[in-house]
């Protein structure tokens, strides 16, 4: 089958949100439960407040967007883990993330989801180059191409406080000439292909699912504002595992009654 | 099911679980490499209560038969005993927490009868 080309039961809705991931590598839309996600907002927030002893009140936008005024570079990472690992202790995390764009995942990867275990977090403060992510492909290091990624801002994200994805089309030429267009490392392949590649605009509220098999990444960040973004690999149950395993890396969270009945049926003994 | 790597490697990630779960980290046990030997296993459960729990590597160093296997998770229970598996970050202290992997095992199992690898030219 063929890229943007898929005749299927799909309603127009469905394939017009399949053939714009397939032809760009990704899809962005409107969260499809704004309380889930206003939800993991709060609960960042309280996290941040707690974590930096804030007992004010404070504006919401601007703890967010501001962060570099209190947090430095050298205290970012411990801050960052900090916060990633306190909201993943929390047992509705992952459900809310996954409520935020269920409608799509159906859509894109199908109802029956394998879900990465632990979220992620990127904070990019401006003028920081010590989080930056080199040009990849999640595919160059482990993951299954049968994997998405659900990226999910928490601030609006525009120019260099976003990210950017080589769309399909120019993957290919990449792909044919790789050896020449990678160079001697990862700088050389971004200086090839940076004038192909999409600045993804994305306010909050918004979500972005992308082709995790499509080299992308991130540059210095030279706004004015922190980027905080979160990130997510769903991929069908059924499909194949590469070094990111069920189990330690995944794990199942809607499982369907057919499967399950089909997992454990045996066909009867005569003896 | 065939999870396994080096035993001092199986050594640092339980190490490192126990410390960070803050648990004291007694000497581990090595299973017998003859197929299909839960007898150190088994030997373990027997401990309990002496011992709190057991920390496994991983979920799939567990017995590949299904009776086997939730006999023994069975057996730590009714002792009020926990079986941790350090590589998943999985705990099962509680009845209500074997489905979880229980659902990883038959999923990982079914997938052998599923597509497993991708097209090459």
């Amino acid at each position: 089958m063929t890229r943007a080309d898929v005749k299927s039961f799909l309603s127009e809705e469905e394939t017009e949100i399949t053939n714009q991931y397939l032809k760009k590598g990704f899809y962005q839309g409107p969260s499809k439960n704004m309380s889930s996600l206003s939800w993991i907002r709060s609960t960042f927030l309280e996290i941040i407040k707690q974590e930096l002893n804030i007992t004010t009140d404070i504006d919401t936008e601007s703890i967010f967007d501001l962060i570099h005024q209190t947090v430095s570079v050298v205290e970012l990472n411990q801050f960052r883990l900090k916060v990633i690992q306190r909201i993943n202790e929390n047992p509705d995390f992952r459900k809310h993330y996954y409520q935020i764009a269920k409608p799509y995942l159906d859509i894109l990867v199908g109802n029956e989801l394998a879900m990465q275990v632990k979220v992620n977090l990127s904070i990019q403060l401006p003028n920081d180059d010590s989080s930056l992510l080199p040009t990849h492909a999640d595919t160059w290091s482990g993951d299954s191409p049968f994997e998405l990624v659900l990226w999910v801002p928490l601030v609006n994200c525009y120019k260099t406080k976003s990210m950017y994805i080589l769309p399909p089309n120019e993957n290919d030429k990449l792909d044919i000439n790789f050896k020449e267009m990678a160079g001697d490392h990862s700088e050389d392949l971004y200086e090839s292909i940076k004038n192909k590649v999409t600045w993804i605009e994305i306010d909050y509220g918004n979500i972005l699912i992308f082709n995790n098999s499509l080299p992308h990444g991130n540059r210095v960040n030279k706004e004015s504002e922190t980027r905080w973004s979160m990130n997510c690999r769903f991929k069908s149950i059924f499909t194949p595992y590469w070094d990111k395993k069920l189990g330690s890396f995944f794990e199942p969270i809607t499982l369907r009654a057919a499967s399950i009945n089909g997992m454990n049926y045996k066909l009867p003994k005569l003896t | 099911m065939g999870e396994s790597c080096h035993q001092s490697t199986q050594n640092l990630v339980l190490r490192d679980y126990c410390v960070r779960m803050n648990y004291k980290y007694l000497l581990s046990g090595t299973e017998y490499s003859i197929s299909n030997s839960y007898l150190m296993l088994k030997q373990i459960v027997n401990e309990i209560p002496k011992v709190k729990g057991i920390v496994c590597y991983s979920v799939f160093q567990m017995p590949e038969n299904f009776e086997i296997r939730i006999k023994l998770i069975n057996k730590i229970l009714e002792k009020n005993g926990e079986l941790h598996f350090a590589l998943e970050n999985i705990i099962i202290a509680h009845k209500s927490d074997i489905d979880k992997v229980e659902n990883i095992w038959l999923v990982t199992k079914t997938m052998k009868d599923c597509i497993v690898s991708i097209y090459q030219d």
